[in-house]
């Protein structure tokens, strides 16, 4: 009996043969995430239903030396699940229990395989929302979310992932189960709960999580304007963050998102535009119809030529419609897309996207945008057919500029998809190898032995030299 | 004496004659009552690298500090050779209003900062006690709460990025300086109430927020704490959006000085636009009147002020008499029943509380006087701290006379994580030169 067999048998006695996947068509479900330019066929996938199973089955990989790798929904957008140098992938989808609602203390007790969208559903009639709402919320767990430090439209005015989540239960990769943070605010010593989210997956497998719950606003005020250029929508974005306005969401699409929205769904929006704005603002009803006035003065000023309001709860699901619907047009412009993630001081926006253009032309590649402009945070959407080699090649170089200029100017190269093994080379764009250092550092202190989701988030020597910098590859200390 | 002046020299060859302090200037860096056998002030991070080698290489320790306020929490150290102040790392590094952030050197004073920021009605919101003196780096290192931290939170939800020298002189940076980023590990959550054992910091980058254009404060009186606790979580709950919803026992914040003996006073404080306020204020008075409080007040304008300056004080040292501050960390459905333990008990004569409701965070302070029995009073905070305990809570004691923490280990059980931090600790500080045996576990 070979080791994987070995290995098959000792999950399938752990687990039930039925929570043990090998064959090689249940398998390819799991070799990638939504970002399916980046693929990696895991060697078995199984299926833990308790901290207890997941401490198990991690022990055993320790014993074999085999890598392990967690993973929720699938919907990264970074690979951040991808079993690179094979072994085990552990599913949590069916750790999906809501164990504890606690509306007092506005908190709930979570499994990670709970989908995200599902969390508010369940306390939405209480008046209540779990508020980190990234894109793929009606499918991505909040395991995942944890992993990635997940974010979305609404992360602009009430923060990230980590800033929601009070507790976790964590197998660390030698099987340990311990609880980082705590059931109160503030604990005592270092903030390992802070560190272990946005970890990717390479410092332990949250199997509990304890989150806060946010009360709904008492009133939403939701408005979309239409503007000629990307720099007036990108003025007004900077002048409504500058006049002390917060709102819940502030997003843009640039021209040819509002393209293939007209083709794929026909809202009716003008073909002549550069750029839609959507700007909501929630919180207590007395005295939004100011700021709603001063919203309206600041799109004026900046020459907006249409702009709509939504009157009632329909038409705000209306208005958004069109924000989440452009994904799910970008079929219409090219057979494969990759999603950038950069974020940019807000006042740098309009140099940005400036840039971004004249990249797209100078590449012949074309790019769409559509972002979180209240956050900085852009997503270039970068049209391609992976089937056409030049094309590909190009596209590599779309994205080393794009990020290049966001790191130019002051940014980060991604603001809510993690580095995964999409962006590891660029990370020396951002970060001093002595940076770098001290993250691998801390990483040896939870994964000492790298067999928890290995060959992520660290640029090797190839990766540095793809910058042409000069550089190994950044190993712990 | 003789070393003391030998150490000065050599520290002056790194740093100049300004950059180290004369002894007569050192008294806000006296750590439980053991003056340091230098204070250093840096202006360049060379200068820091420069006296972290010096240091490690006499074997002496390296307390990080910025104005010193909050030199007094830790253990007792058996070790306190150098304090390494960063007040003279002090300027704005980078600031555009319209990106609402702002880039800073640690040393850099909250006051002089938020003045800056203010001509722009942009502030920083980390409003800490001390707020004449603390620096930016100081509130940071220490993660130290603010009174009114119910709407924007701790300094975890505040710093974007910062820059740090380790022990061995390395420079590292951490985050960024944009409003979201996942970019790598977010290792300001460690150093960011680390107390100075992981690093010291030189840089911090910051979210801000726009200041209200006004702001009021509703007050009442209780008889009853049950009805007090209630009543304020009633408006935490509500569809308001307060900034703070504290209560106080035996103390007044519209008459600081008076011992407001027997009170149970609630104070809610909101901020926005005109007709916003207005509307929360009344919801507040709807609902601390509906519940039978006493003489329901509204406040605003100068007075408003005064009083959230006082509240923001409430945990400093402010007087004459010397104070043992303990913050406790609850859920805040059991800060009711915790009070109990305080109300009516034989040794909280003159002990005040003020409790952040919807946080769950309670300060108490306790004054010393000359006949205070340490070792009683450390039983009655371990037992407290017991009762913190069994509901999932802690008790740190925030600010005590060396006398008392001889008694009592100031920070309680970490847990089963310790191994954790002791390996963080090792692995960025192995022969632990900063700040050590102060914070938990004696790290």
């Amino acid at each position: 009996m070979d080791q994987k067999e070995q290995i098959v048998a000792d999950l399938s006695t752990l687990l039930g043969p039925k929570n043990v996947l090998t064959d090689p068509t249940a398998l390819s479900v799991y070799e990638c995430d939504a970002a399916p330019s980046f693929k990696a066929m895991p060697d078995i996938v199984v299926f833990a239903d308790t901290a207890e199973q997941v401490s198990d089955i991690v022990k055993l990989a320790n014993r074999y030396g085999v890598p392990f790798i967690a993973r929720g929904g699938g919907t990264g957008l970074s690979g951040g699940m991808l079993s690179v140098q094979g072994g085990i992938i552990i599913a949590l989808n069916r750790m999906d229990r809501i164990l504890e609602i606690d509306l007092e203390n506005e908190r709930a007790v979570i499994e990670p395989g709970v989908v995200n969208l599902l969390l508010t559903q369940a306390v939405q009639n209480k008046g209540y929302h779990y508020a980190p709402d990234p894109s793929s919320q009606k499918a991505c767990t909040i395991g995942g979310n944890i992993a990635e430090n997940s974010g979305g439209p609404h992360t602009l005015k009430y923060g990230v992932t980590s800033d929601h989540v009070l507790e976790l239960e964590v197998v660390l990769p030698d099987g340990e189960i311990v609880e980082l943070g705590g059931s109160v605010e503030d604990t005592i010593g270092y903030d390992l709960r802070g560190v272990m989210i946005g970890s990717e997956g390479t410092f332990g497998i949250v199997t509990k999580a304890v989150v806060r719950l946010t009360r709904n606003p008492q009133a939403y005020q939701t408005a979309l304007a239409v503007f000629e250029t990307m720099d007036d929508a990108s003025n007004a974005v900077s002048t409504i963050i500058g006049e002390g306005i917060i709102p819940a969401a502030l997003e843009m699409m640039d021209s040819l998102v509002i393209r293939a929205l007209e083709e794929a769904f026909h809202f009716g929006f003008p073909l002549d535009a550069e750029a839609i704005l959507i700007v909501e603002l929630d919180g207590i009803e007395a005295g939004m119809q100011n700021q709603t006035a001063q919203i309206l003065e600041i799109f004026k000023q900046n020459n907006a030529r249409d702009v709509s309001y939504a009157k009632n709860e329909t038409e705000r699901q209306e208005l958004w419609k069109a924000r989440k619907s452009a994904f799910g047009s970008f079929g219409r412009l090219a057979p494969n897309y990759i999603t950038q993630d950069g974020v940019v001081p807000r006042t740098t926006l309009p140099k940005v996207l400036r840039r971004i253009s004249e990249i797209s032309e100078k590449y012949q590649i074309p790019i769409a945008n559509v972002f979180h402009a209240g956050d900085g945070n852009i997503h270039p959407i970068v049209l391609f057919n992976e089937r056409d080699a030049d094309q590909c090649e190009r596209v590599e170089h779309v994205n080393k500029e794009i990020l290049t200029v966001c790191a130019e100017v002051g940014g980060t190269i991604t603001g809510e998809h993690g580095i995964g093994v999409e962006k590891m080379d660029y990370m020396p764009l951002i970060f001093s190898p002595a940076d770098l250092q001290i993250m691998a550092t801390v990483k040896s202190i939870f994964n000492p032995t790298g067999l928890c989701n290995p060959g992520k988030i660290f640029p090797t020597a190839e990766s540095y030299a793809k910058l042409g910098l000069e550089h190994d590859a950044v190993r712990p200390v | 004496m003789e070393n003391s002046r030998a150490l000065h020299a050599e520290l002056k060859q790194i740093v100049g004659n300004s950059g180290v302090l004369p002894e007569a200037e050192s008294a806000s860096y006296i750590i439980d009552g053991c003056p340091p056998k230098a204070v250093v002030l840096p202006t360049s991070v060379q200068e820091i690298q420069d006296i972290l080698q010096f240091a490690a290489k006499q074997d002496l320790s390296v307390i990080p500090a910025g104005a010193g306020t909050k030199l007094g929490i830790g253990n007792l150290s058996k070790k306190v050779d150098i304090v390494l102040s960063t007040i003279h790392l002090n300027s704005v590094i980078e600031y555009e209003p319209a990106d609402l952030t702002v880039t800073v050197e640690a040393g850099i004073r909250l006051a002089a900062l938020q003045k800056e920021l203010a001509k722009h009605r942009q502030f920083l919101a980390l409003n800490p006690p001390y707020a004449e003196r603390c620096t930016i780096g100081g509130i940071v290192a220490t993660n130290t709460s603010s009174a009114f931290r119910l709407r924007h939170g701790t300094a975890r939800n505040q710093v974007l990025g910062m820059r740090v020298v380790h022990a061995d002189g390395t420079v590292v940076k951490s985050g960024g300086k944009v409003v979201k980023n996942v970019a790598g590990y977010d290792l300001n959550k460690l150093y960011i109430g680390a107390f100075g054992t992981l690093g010291i910091i030189t840089e911090v980058a910051l979210k801000l927020s726009p200041i209200p254009t006004r702001q009021a404060i509703v007050t009442t009186e209780f008889q009853d704490i049950q009805n007090a606790v209630n009543t304020g979580l009633n408006i935490v709950s509500s569809q308001t959006l307060p900034m703070f919803v504290n209560l106080f026992i035996n103390f007044d914040p519209r008459h600081p000085e008076t011992p407001g003996q027997g009170k149970f006073m609630l104070v809610a404080g909101f901020g926005g636009d005109p007709e916003t306020v207005a509307w929360q204020s009344a919801q507040s008075r709807g609902i601390m009147e509906q519940n039978g409080g006493k003489g329901v007040t509204t406040i605003e304008d100068e007075p408003q002020q005064h009083i959230q300056e006082t509240i923001q004080e409430f945990s400093a040292n402010n007087g004459n008499t010397e104070r043992v501050v303990v913050k406790v960390n609850l859920k805040r459905t059991d800060i009711a029943e915790f009070s109990e333990h305080i109300i009516g008990a034989s040794w909280t004569h003159n002990v005040q509380m003020m409790a952040l409701l919807g946080n769950g965070v309670l300060y108490l302070t306790i004054p010393v006087v000359s006949e205070t029995d340490f070792q009683a009073l450390s039983e009655v905070l371990t037992a407290l701290r017991q009762s913190a305990l069994e509901v999932q809570g802690n008790l740190i004691i925030e600010r005590a006379p060396p006398e008392l923490k001889r008694y009592i280990d100031v920070w309680g059980p970490v847990g089963k994580t310790l191994h954790l931090m002791k390996q963080v600790k090792t692995k960025f500080d192995a022969d632990g030169l900063l700040n050590p045996g102060r914070f938990i576990a004696s790290i």
